[in-house]
């Protein structure tokens, strides 16, 4: 009648893992038998090894990444002469102005990844919410419904943000668009998940205590509903944020723009130097933006 | 003046058990009554059958003159329904309920989840600037009033869900004062309280239901308190309506009866020891 207090009863689990201490040894038992399956087909089919030399590959490689480039050309010679076979001067190169161009680049292509991130989860958020609405179980949305929106929010989350990336590059074009794109039709799905999720861990009591004073429907929502709610979803968002921000740093390897280009473009010229100070801005820029969110997430709780 | 509360062949069912069974009840304006019984005997059905929040399936219920009964008419199916939701708000408007499953709003301050109780009067303006929590000054003056008055002065603006318990039953009691309630609806109101809280929180529920017709009906655990709250009491066991007096006429052998219907249990024996015997310190 009035819709308060009176509550539908939780759907029971459908089926159970036996109880008790057995029941999480069979669990246990049912992993090692998978990971040991695992292992030995990998085995049989001869593909588990770690190549001829792994060791002086580790050390080559931990040598070349030892030098970043712009600490290469800071110590390093600052002119680099190219020279033909005998001996005369084809190209005289001031390395350091290379250098500065090229870290130039990389703060354009930091920003563009910043970019790509940033509004990619909000054009994610934004999608998300009315779907999220509609999956929450205690808000009741027609059934139908819910489940077509639970079924675009599973499918979003099930393909990786490159995928989508790949297909819209094959739409949009190259550039950053796509990325913006990926990113906001992949997060969209996890941001559902965990909108609706904090939807549900509502205290539906004190909306009712809300609703009781006679409050219209708009002040139960803003009085009720809202202030308990807004927090986690900033927190949420937040974190997905900041988790886009690393996947947006791969998303260049597609041609949807930011650093990955670079990253790419280092990688295929084997320049490892390059590469290294490209992975030294990717992780600053993560740990940056990661404990930025979290003294904000901290703060909002 | 029409009856704040008139049941007539009221029936209460859930599965084939009747959990609620009264032939007639009438609540005038201004009364106070408290509804005493063993567990299970109906007691906060028929608060919530008065609240609107339990529906009868079968008699009449009338609240604060507006018809609450099963099918009250024979208009079309979706205009009843909603013609229903308004009544139901409306009479929300005027019934303020101090009840266990009614909770406060966690992360809002003390004096806003106070505020809370204006919403359902703010009309105009007034009611869309709520939406940002922007109250009216008097509004905010009678809100911090009704907290000074419980103590909570200098705690008006602590977020609730760092109160205690205590501090949480006066906060809903001071938001239940702001709604200025013409019928109030309270189930175990001192529950769990320590007894100064709990002569506080009674001294307020009195207070809140302090104007010309304003009504009172609790359930009551706590028989040492009845003197306080009530001028009536209702002896409800199994769903039956037992007893109906004035709080003079009371006696201890017609408690003791109407708990010796019922499953004796220790709690029932110590809630019963205070009027018959000694008053118990409480923990």
């Amino acid at each position: 009648m009035t819709g308060l207090v009176q509550r539908r009863p939780t759907r029971p689990v459908r089926w159970a893992l036996p109880g008790g201490r057995a029941g999480f040894a069979a669990l246990v038992a049912c992993y090692a038998v998978l990971v040991a399956v695992c292992l030995a087909t990998l085995a049989a089919a001869g593909d588990l090894s770690f190549g001829r030399n792994p060791w002086d590959n580790l050390l080559k490689t931990v040598g070349d990444f030892a030098r970043p480039s712009f600490l290469d050309v800071w110590f390093g010679p600052e002119r680099l002469e190219y020279r033909s076979d005998d001996g005369t001067v084809l190209r005289v190169e001031n390395r350091r102005e290379v250098e500065a161009s090229f870290l130039a680049a990389i703060g354009r292509a930091t920003w563009v990844t910043f970019q790509i991130a940033t509004l990619g989860s909000l054009l994610a958020a934004l999608m998300a919410l009315p779907l999220a609405m509609l999956v929450a179980r205690n808000l009741s949305a027609p059934r139908p419904l819910a489940w077509a929106a639970k079924g675009v929010l599973d499918v979003t989350r099930a393909v990786h943000t490159l995928v989508f990336g790949l297909i819209l590059v094959g739409i949009v074009g190259l550039g950053p668009t796509a990325g913006v794109l990926a990113i906001a039709l992949h997060s969209m799905g996890t941001y559902g998940k965990l909108f609706a999720e904090s939807i549900e861990s509502l205290d539906m009591s004190a909306v009712d205590a809300v609703r009781a004073t006679g409050a219209g429907p708009a002040q139960v929502f803003f009085h009720g509903v809202w202030p308990t709610v807004l927090p986690q979803f900033v927190s949420h968002h937040l974190y997905v944020w900041e988790f886009n921000i690393r996947d947006s740093t791969i998303l260049g390897l597609i041609g949807a723009g930011g650093l990955g280009l670079l990253i790419s473009e280092a990688v295929s010229l084997f320049q490892w130097s390059r590469l290294a100070t490209l992975l030294i801005v990717v992780v600053a820029l993560v740990v940056a933006f990661d404990a930025a969110s979290r003294r904000i997430r901290e703060a909002l709780l | 003046m029409t009856a704040a509360v008139h049941l007539e062949a009221v029936r209460v069912t859930a599965g084939d058990q009747v959990v609620l069974d009264l032939p007639q009840l009438t609540i005038s304006p201004g009364e106070r009554v408290a509804i005493v019984g063993p567990n299970g005997a109906g007691k906060s059905t028929l608060l919530k059958l008065i609240g609107a929040l339990v529906e009868a399936q079968q008699g009449r219920v009338e609240v604060l003159g507006r018809n609450l009964s099963p099918g009250g008419g024979p208009a079309p199916r979706v205009a009843r329904a909603r013609a229903s939701a308004s009544v139901c708000r409306a009479l929300r408007r005027e019934t303020g309920l101090l009840m266990q499953g009614l909770h406060l709003v966690p992360r809002l301050t003390a004096r806003e989840n106070v505020l809370i109780g204006a919403l359902g009067r703010l009309e105009g303006k007034e009611a869309w600037r709520s939406l940002l929590r922007w109250y009216p000054a008097a509004c905010v003056q009678e809100a911090d009033a009704a907290l000074a008055a419980l103590g909570l002065a200098s705690r008006a603006d602590t977020r609730a869900d760092r109160l205690s318990g205590g501090e949480r039953q006066k906060v809903a009691l001071a938001r239940l004062q702001l709604q200025r309630p013409r019928l109030v609806l309270a189930d175990e109101p001192t529950s769990a309280l320590d007894p100064a809280a709990t002569q506080q929180v009674c001294a307020a529920l009195m207070a809140a239901v302090a104007g010309p017709g304003q009504t009172l009906v609790t359930v009551v655990h706590d028989l040492d308190l009845l003197p306080q709250l009530a001028t009536r009491v209702i002896g409800l066991a199994a769903g039956r309506l037992k007893w109906d007096l004035a709080i003079d006429d009371l006696t201890p052998e017609l408690l003791q009866g109407l708990y010796g219907t019922g499953p004796t249990t220790a709690a029932q024996a110590v809630s019963l020891a205070p009027i018959t015997t000694v008053r118990l310190a409480r923990a």
